[in-house]
């Protein structure tokens, strides 16, 4: 009977001029979608290497220099794109792509897409995770929005009651009967995506085994969604009124949900402005030692501190260039500063995450599409990853010129030059984002919100629904 | 073999089916005769188990329908006032998949051979239902009734609508299936074809069976009077 109510659902879909029209946009919106972003991340990679190779040859090229000065001409960390952002763009446009790493300072991640683009970018971008995350719910809708009603307002369900068909196998034949051709595009546009994705060249180690994952968190998102439309219509009478309340629940999932979430996060745990934020780094700053200014009250805590230890009168006696290793006490103090701050960011940024998943109770939108980014390496949790993996470098970059600076030269020398191969010495800055396996750790509550949908979602279809 | 046993249905305070006792053996037709609200559908519904008796009980061919409405459906076919299949799909899509989910999977060959069996032309088999009269449709009722061996089959109005060739068509279909032992109990307003195709006749008035008659026994004129005597409605004088 499954099987019977399955190939005439498969039939009826397939005979369909409006389906197939539907699934014919869709596949073309995917195709427009792939291939807008193969060739804008072609060009951003081909650019990425590109810089990259370039800053590097120009950290290396400094020739003969004090280190302090190097410190201050500074070198960038790019932020590298991975295959994945391919298919799901996340928040890179917003985070910004390189950070300059300097001498006494943290800097922000610049140069993002979105401060490139005019006010038209508020229309947004046709993206792969565009057309997986909103379009195809919506295919979904124009699928099964009808699937019982039809049968009512036709007369065939009267029809199917008197041949005893159990309601229970009725469901599942007709729920087989959507989720196949979906299952079918989807995997068909990921087989794609994936030929795609594995044949560019130079752009990162692609993994089967997350796209792979990848679309296991949207086959389930899809699955809450032809459990949640077919629930409706074999709720309702009417066609147009499961139409209307199917459009609803696709309103409130992938619109008014996300939107509420992100308006409540940003009012219970804001940041601070970029102003206070600054200031209160500026304010503690001042507290702490100056590795510029010898008179500062804590640097001459040092100087005395360090003769003491060494057993010597003066600052010339010591072993070392005593500028250079008070530079380096304040490089260490201003990052910890920096530390302490942008771990209050962390704990906001966390607690938004939190509220999010919470209001993921109300929309299998929100667990999708933070799974999503991060299987791609786009989320809010990689871009921090990629600036704390920055700032340590940062840290150790300072903590080699100054150890060179304090190393091979004696205090007040300032006119020493570091070697021209010295520069060489510091590795470049190179960036691994988490395994997959930290990835699904770290999301495994995400992970549990969409399972607890899934179950939820059947148990409404399948055990709420005894009689049509 | 349909069987009710003061058979009642009550919405309320409203009596819908009053005590309806009903005996319709293998081979009988038994045409139920009534306006609007009669209690025919009723009647029907709750042969089909699709709605449960206030008190009394009904059975198909010994079974009781309350205890058993799934075993009881196996024996029934059902064709209503207007047989809506499934429009994107030919007459032998549709037989395939309304037995199919009976549990009666069918060969190309046997569909085909219940489909004209029904009358249908051949030349239709393939085509989509869309594209069918009322009349056709209901062939494609009948083929399912067929095909599924119904021993009972029950009809709603089934001849209205339909043109008086179709509908001619349509009552040597049941004369057929009653020759074959069918059990027939088919809700109608039509006199003239319950006169001409029935083995029983009953006329119901507010949820009562008023009157019972053997068809051979009366004539069209007298099932008139009777009918018309029975609704309180005035004769037409010519």
């Amino acid at each position: 009977m499954i099987h019977s109510t399955f190939i005439k659902e498969l039939k009826e879909l397939s005979r369909d001029g409006r389906v197939r029209i539907s699934f014919l946009i869709v596949v073309l919106l995917m195709a427009v979608a792939t291939w807008i972003s193969k060739s804008q991340y072609t060009t951003i990679n081909e650019q990425y290497q590109e810089a990259e190779t370039a800053e590097r040859h120009i950290w290396e090229a400094q020739g003969e220099k004090n280190p302090h000065s190097a410190a201050h001409y500074g070198t960038y960390a790019f932020k590298p794109k991975y295959p994945l952002s391919l298919v799901d763009h996340g928040v890179d446009k917003f985070t910004g792509t390189s950070i300059f790493l300097e001498a006494h300072k943290r800097n922000e991640a610049q140069f993002s897409k979105a401060a490139d683009q005019t006010g038209l970018a508020r229309f947004g971008d046709l993206t792969p995770d565009f057309v997986l995350l909103f379009i195809l719910p919506l295919l979904i809708v124009f699928l099964g929005y009808n699937a019982f009603t039809k049968e009512k307002e036709m007369g065939t369900l009267v029809l199917l009651k008197s041949q005893g068909t159990p309601v229970g196998k009725l469901i599942f034949g007709k729920w087989l009967g959507i989720f196949t051709p979906i299952f079918i595009t989807v995997a068909l546009l990921f087989i794609v995506a994936g030929i795609v994705l594995s044949n560019l060249n130079d752009f990162g180690v692609f993994s089967w085994t997350s796209l792979g994952v990848m679309f296991l968190v949207y086959l389930a998102y899809y699955i809450i969604f032809i459990n949640l439309v077919l629930f409706i219509s074999s709720k309702m009478k009417k066609s147009g009124i499961s139409l209307v309340l199917s459009l609803g629940a696709w309103i409130l999932a992938c619109l008014a949900v996300p939107k509420a979430a992100s308006n409540m996060a940003e009012s219970q745990y804001p940041y601070p402005t970029r102003q206070e934020f600054a200031a209160s780094i500026t304010k503690d700053q001042k507290s702490g030692i100056d590795g510029h200014d010898p008179w500062n009250k804590q640097a001459k805590m040092l100087e005395n501190e360090v003769l003491k230890q060494h057993n010597v009168d003066s600052l010339e006696q010591l072993p070392f260039n005593f500028d250079a290793y008070r530079m380096q006490k304040g490089e260490e103090h201003t990052a910890e500063i920096y530390f302490k701050h942008y771990k209050h960011l962390k704990t906001q940024f966390e607690q938004q995450s939190k509220l999010y998943r919470n209001l993921a109770v109300l929309s299998p939108f929100l667990p999708t599409r933070f799974m999503s980014m991060a299987v791609a390496n786009t989320d809010y949790s990689t871009h921090w990853d990629f600036a704390d993996a920055a700032e340590t470098y940062r840290v150790d970059l300072q903590a080699f010129l100054n150890g060179n600076f304090a190393e091979n030269s004696s205090y007040g020398e300032w006119s020493y030059r570091a070697d021209e191969s010295t520069w060489k010495e510091m590795p470049a800055f190179d960036y691994d984002p988490p395994e997959l396996s930290e990835i699904l750790s770290r999301n495994s509550s995400n992970s549990a919100i969409l399972s607890a949908w899934i179950l939820g979602s059947f148990s409404l279809l399948f055990f709420t629904t005894k009689k049509l | 073999m349909i069987t009710t046993n003061n058979l009642s249905k009550v919405y309320g305070d409203i009596t819908v089916l009053d005590s309806l006792n009903l005996n319709i053996k293998a081979g009988d037709l038994y045409c139920l005769l009534g306006a609007n609200g009669a209690g025919k559908t009723t009647t029907i519904n709750l042969l089909l188990g699709f709605i449960k008796p206030t008190s009394g009980s009904s059975f198909i061919n010994g079974l009781a329908i309350s205890e058993n409405p799934k075993k009881t459906k196996k024996h029934l076919a059902y064709i209503p006032e207007n047989l809506m299949l499934y429009p994107n799909l030919s007459a032998v899509e549709n037989l395939d998949y309304f037995s199919g989910i009976g549990g009666n999977q069918l060969n190309k060959a046997q569909l085909e051979g219940f489909l004209e069996e029904a009358g249908l032309q051949t030349s239709a088999f393939h085509q989509r239902i869309s594209t069918f009269s009322k009349g056709m449709r209901q062939k494609v009722g009948i083929a399912l009734a067929l095909a599924k061996d119904a021993s009972v089959l029950l009809l709603d109005e089934p001849t209205s609508g339909l043109d008086p060739k179709a509908s001619n068509e349509f009552g040597l279909l049941l004369q057929k299936l009653r020759n074959k032992g069918v059990a027939i109990l088919m809700a109608t307003h039509d006199l003239f074809r319950a006169k001409e195709i029935a083995t029983h006749i009953g006329i119901m008035k507010n949820g009562q069976l008023k009157q019972e008659f053997v068809a051979d026994e009366i004539s069209l004129g007298d099932l008139e009077h009777a009918y018309l005597k029975t609704m309180e409605y005035k004769e037409a004088v010519l």
